[in-house]
């Protein structure tokens, strides 16, 4: 069991403190102030070392993304006594670095390329393509979701 | 008396909504100074360019419509205004002080210098292009084209350039930045980091506000904000496939 854990650790530091790294930048331009950034920065941490460890043992990157951010709502809400009214707008910038952006430039790159074909044979693209549209819908609904869910049913939906 | 009333509750309400804010919370800015100053709210009806109030006091009532400006996210302005809608709400403020107030905090509310916004998004990006999979020599390149790119988005929303055409002109260069860099860098994950040093131009709180807006009964804020956000990936992604058609990168 720890010598999985071992194996696991060095990818699962490294994604977290990338995610953290990445929230933290978006944080800076979303305008958050000094101490609500360092907790944007713990929260990217959280969001990605949950993803990462489902994914290491067989989820799916859609279910990684709805775990880990249903995991940063509700550590952001258990963190209300220090975080005040921000808990909500913390949890969103930690779960920021999932965001498919880049699946949506695969999609739509993708579909240029399909438009622009040819020769007839662009089937595989254009699969290839709509399961890169799927995934961005999947996962920015897998982010939604996971992070209004612990709000609404923990009743911390505040102004 | 209630004209004033209606005016300042839609102020606060159009700030809220340019902060960021989602639809719920514009609404309840509202309601919150509109029953500090002693009236009532009957209805409000937020699209994505306006505001509309109807508010009463006794058998008198007047409904009211502001436009809302560019949608943006600044976080320390959009919790300082509702802090401002909280103290209105517990009554002692005029219509005139909390307007006077509220020019104060839009004017002062600090923001982080714009070279160290730079630097941050490009950090952020360069992280994101980790996350994907991108090698080590790229990770430098995709910095400081994605750091440019914010700086460039900069410029162009200053001169008030139509968010969607900065979209496009944002992701042509930092896609072309990040993959001559890369290039030279000795990358072998040229595409990624040409990919990763756009993703700042990623609408990410206004992709989530739609779902939030949707699943708190407000489907045509909801559906604007999932538009927006598709427009400006489009127009970002268009940039991207010129600098590739441009620069021969094959996907």
């Amino acid at each position: 069991m720890s010598e999985m854990w071992l194996a696991i650790l060095p990818h699962l530091a490294h994604q977290a403190a990338f995610g953290a790294l990445a929230a933290a930048g978006f944080g800076v331009l979303f305008n958050f102030g000094g101490r609500t950034l360092l907790w944007c920065t713990l929260a990217g941490a959280l969001a990605l070392a949950a993803r990462t460890l489902v994914q290491q043992f067989g989820g799916s990157l859609e279910a990684g993304t709805f775990v880990a951010s249903l995991t940063t709502s509700c550590a952001a809400i258990l963190a209300q006594r220090w975080l005040g009214p921000t808990s909500s707008a913390v949890a969103l910038a930690g779960c920021i670095p999932m965001v498919p952006g880049a699946f949506f430039g695969q999609a739509m790159l993708g579909y240029i390329a399909v438009a622009a074909d040819t020769s007839g044979t662009a089937t595989a693209q254009l699969v290839a393509a709509s399961q890169a549209f799927v995934r961005v819908v999947t996962i920015v609904g897998a982010i939604g979701a996971g992070l209004a869910i612990p709000a609404y049913l923990m009743k911390s939906r505040q102004f | 008396m209630l004209e004033r009333i209606a005016h300042v509750a839609l102020r606060i309400g159009t700030t809220l909504a340019q902060s960021g804010a989602s639809v719920r919370v514009v609404h309840e800015g509202a309601r919150l100074v509109t029953s500090g100053l002693g009236a009532e709210v009957l209805g409000m009806r937020s699209g994505y360019a306006s505001f509309e109030i109807t508010v009463a006091m006794g058998p008198l009532t007047t409904t009211r419509m502001m436009q809302i400006g560019p949608h943006g996210v600044n976080h320390r302005l959009d919790f300082a205004v509702r802090d401002l809608a909280v103290r209105a709400s517990q009554g002692g403020m005029t219509p005139e002080e909390i307007s006077a107030e509220l020019l104060r905090l839009v004017q002062e509310t600090p923001r982080h210098p714009p070279w160290l916004v730079a630097v941050a998004t490009g950090l952020a990006c360069a992280a994101f292009g980790r996350l994907l999979g991108a090698d080590w020599p790229s990770f430098v390149p995709t910095l400081l084209a994605a750091g440019l790119g914010q700086r460039i988005r900069h410029a162009l929303l200053a001169h008030h350039t139509n968010v969607f055409v900065v979209a496009g002109i944002v992701g042509y260069f930092a896609a072309a930045l990040g993959c001559i860099g890369a290039r030279l860098a000795g990358s072998s994950t040229v595409e990624l980091a040409m990919m990763a040093s756009t993703l700042l131009l990623v609408p990410g709180v206004p992709s989530t506000n739609a779902q939030t807006d949707i699943m708190d009964g407000y489907p045509t804020m909801g559906s604007a904000r999932a538009i927006t956000v598709i427009m400006i990936m489009v127009f970002a992604v268009t940039g991207v496939w010129l600098a590739e058609f441009l620069l021969r990168i094959h996907a």
